[in-house]
């Protein structure tokens, strides 16, 4: 069966939707520009050479180059046929990203800005880093782009994820611990911020996840949009049909709306985000922002916000460091309200006990970030039919994260 | 509802360019080291005419704030320094121990309790002349502005180095109060020093506007304040104020050389 007529069969609707973001950065009621006075012409000079690129066939061309010769693209996808007897039930296919180079689904993200930075004439580059897999993806594409790169990183995250910091600057990067706040990825992103309105001019802030202020969301889903095309496309093509659900942890949102947004008109493919539930779903606890969370404006987008009944942010926790973060990226915000998809939340017990099973069901560790979606496709698995397929994007490889899972087990009194 | 009191207002909104003393404001955040002690400022600022005070309310993520100002922001982030709790204890502040008061915080404080409901309380205390927002960008506030208007609380617009004259222009038509011209690239409290380029701007939105050009953000001295007076309107003390929050005599002290490079500026001009 061909793939343009599997979609027929799907039943995928053609009608219009609207085009998202709109021209002031907002879906629905998400998004926007919310930055100081001094950052605003940078966003702008940002959004017109993004445009320009993405419309432009050589840096088309580029981009996708570097990222097949450079990074492996296409990732495959996999048939977790152990893991999915494990779970009894729908069948789980596993997209690998794990196998970029850098071991996670960032570096695509890195390449394009990178890519688009050096267009616009900047030197310099800046982000912020959880888990540390931004920050390696940013450095690396640093070293290879010749930029000067520094990382923005909490120092809880610099404690927990050190081999990456070691691996940032091992490739040339600057490594900042920030101590304010709660030490985690929004204090990072805070510090960035502060940076760029320092630097503006030969800087780019080279975001890590599809969140902050216009164009940033646009920017981050059009580059990681790669994911959803090659998996829609590979899937049509072994299977003949679209898959019945799609899963992605969800932190920012960049591995999540990068799978989800090509399959968005595929109106019978069900998508869940997976959100981190911590310890428990009390204030401070978790980052599940859907679970917890209101409408709020934080670090440049309107969108959902865990804060407290005055409106000072709260403060997250989650074993996994790229998940822990106190607000989503705008557009799965407004993907939420209108009901396309669907979130719920995992926590760390149950994050871990995926990241063993992966382990020793497949032979692939998984980052703890994507063990959160390998936890919610085994729940979604049970309650559905063998012949249905569920996708899950397994977004990073485990390498970081055990040492500190080894630390945790040890402290359960669990030795392997 | 307490019938709005223009007192407060009347500073802000009778100040002539060529008649009124140069716009002295500084910066205080509410609560630190405790409300007693900013009531105190607040009294002597009132005496010494001030043009106005931006009161600081705590937000945990300060983007736009430099160490000395997210230092003061963590020691004072408690309940009684909320948007709401903080309309209230200015209420009970009398009238004349208070300077017109300009709420400084960023966006997510007005959103959480309303733009609305903030509106209807600032004005029923009748001691709020506006808002100082960093991160409400100029397109951002279209949804906003409407409402700050309805209830006569001015809206601040802010210029920066990086603004185009075009974008400028359009800037100081929607402001309200005052206009604030961010003298650097950067944070609050951050080495400033006052460039051609800086003086040129601030010339151009003058013949914009009859509302006072103020220029903040890293104002170190009362030397640099002075020589801003020579071509702005006014001057805005935040960080270098700040500092000495935790010591009230120090604070005073600091507070006071201000105004005499105000005075001297005045007589100058």
């Amino acid at each position: 069966m061909k793939p343009v007529k599997a979609r027929a069969v799907q039943g995928a609707t053609a009608k219009a939707s609207p085009v998202l973001p709109d021209l002031r950065g907002y879906f629905g009621e998400f998004g926007g520009r919310f930055v100081s006075e001094t950052l605003m012409a940078a966003l702008y000079e940002l959004e017109h050479a993004f445009r320009g690129a993405w419309k432009d066939p050589s840096f088309r061309k580029t981009f996708v180059g570097m990222l097949s010769n450079y990074s492996g693209r296409p990732t495959p996808l996999y048939p977790a046929l152990s893991l999915s007897k494990a779970a009894g039930g729908a069948r789980i296919w596993l997209k690998r990203e794990d196998l970029n180079h850098t071991g996670a689904h960032k570096i695509t993200n890195a390449v394009g800005q990178g890519l688009l930075a050096a267009r616009m004439g900047k030197r310099r580059l800046i982000a912020e880093t959880g888990a540390g897999q931004h920050g390696v993806a940013t450095a690396t594409v640093a070293a290879r782009l010749g930029f000067e790169c520094e990382i923005y990183m909490g120092s809880e995250d610099v404690r927990r994820q050190a081999l990456n910091v070691f691996r940032m600057k091992l490739l040339g990067a600057k490594v900042n611990p920030v101590e304010l706040g709660g030490r985690t990825l929004k204090d990072a992103i805070s510090e960035a911020l502060r940076d760029w309105s320092r630097t503006v001019g030969e800087t780019h802030y080279l975001l890590g996840t599809a969140f902050g202020p216009h164009p940033f969301p646009l920017m981050v889903r059009s580059f990681q949009s790669i994911i959803g095309k090659e998996a829609r496309r590979q899937f049509l093509k072994t299977e003949g049909v679209l898959p019945d659900a799609l899963v992605a942890c969800v932190g920012g949102g960049s591995n999540a709306i990068g799978l989800f947004h090509p399959f968005i008109a595929d109106t019978k493919v069900r998508m869940f985000g997976v959100e981190a539930g911590g310890r428990s779903l009390s204030p401070g606890e978790h980052a599940a922002r859907f679970s917890g969370g209101s409408v709020g404006v934080l670090q440049g987008t309107r969108t959902y916000v865990l804060q407290n009944g005055d409106g000072q942010i709260e403060n997250t926790h989650s074993v996994s460091a790229g998940l822990d973060y106190s607000a989503v990226g705008p557009e799965l915000a407004y993907y939420r309200e209108t009901g396309r998809i669907l979130f719920d939340s995992v926590g760390d017990e149950e994050a871990l006990e995926a990241f063993r099973t992966l382990s020793r069901t497949e032979g692939i560790i998984p980052a703890l970030e994507s063990s959160h979606a390998i936890a919610y496709a085994l729940r979604l698995a049970k309650t559905m039919r063998a012949d249905q397929n569920i996708l899950v994007n397994l977004s990073g490889r485990g390498d970081k994260d055990v040492m500190e899972v080894s630390r945790i087990l040890e402290e359960k009194g669990e030795i392997l | 509802m307490i019938a709005p009191d223009k007192r407060a207002h009347r500073n802000a909104t009778v100040w002539k360019r060529g008649v009124s003393p140069p716009a002295l404001i500084p910066y205080l955040v509410a609560g630190d080291p405790d409300l007693e002690t900013t009531r105190h400022y607040l009294k002597i600022a009132a005496s010494r005419g001030v043009f106005a005070v931006e009161l600081g309310i705590p937000f945990s993520d300060p983007t736009a704030d430099g160490p000395v100002i997210q230092a003061a922001a963590q020691r004072s982030l408690r309940h009684e320094t909320a948007v709401s709790s903080i309309l209230d204890w200015i209420g009970t502040i009398p009238q004349e121990d208070l300077p017109p008061i300009y709420l400084m915080t960023y966006f997510n404080l007005f959103h959480h309790m309303g733009v609305r409901a903030f509106c209807e309380k600032a004005r029923a205390t009748g001691r709020i002349a506006g808002v100082v927002i960093p991160d409400l960008s100029f397109e951002d506030a279209r949804d906003y502005r409407p409402v700050f208007r309805e209830f006569g609380i001015n809206l601040v617009g802010f210029v920066s180095p990086t603004t185009d004259p075009g974008r400028a222009r359009r800037i100081v038509r929607e402001s309200r109060g005052f206009v604030y011209y961010v003298g650097l690239m950067g944070t609050t409290g951050a080495a400033l020093s006052i460039t051609e380029s800086a003086r040129r701007m601030v010339g151009q939105l003058r013949e914009w506007t009859a509302l006072p050009v103020c220029m903040g953000f890293g104002v170190s001295s009362k030397e640099m304040a002075q020589e801003i007076l020579g071509f702005a309107d006014g001057v805005i003390i935040g960080s270098r104020l700040v500092k000495d929050e935790r010591q009230s005599d120090l604070w005073e002290e600091t507070f006071l050389e201000f105004v005499t490079a105000r005075d001297r500026a005045g007589r100058l001009s």
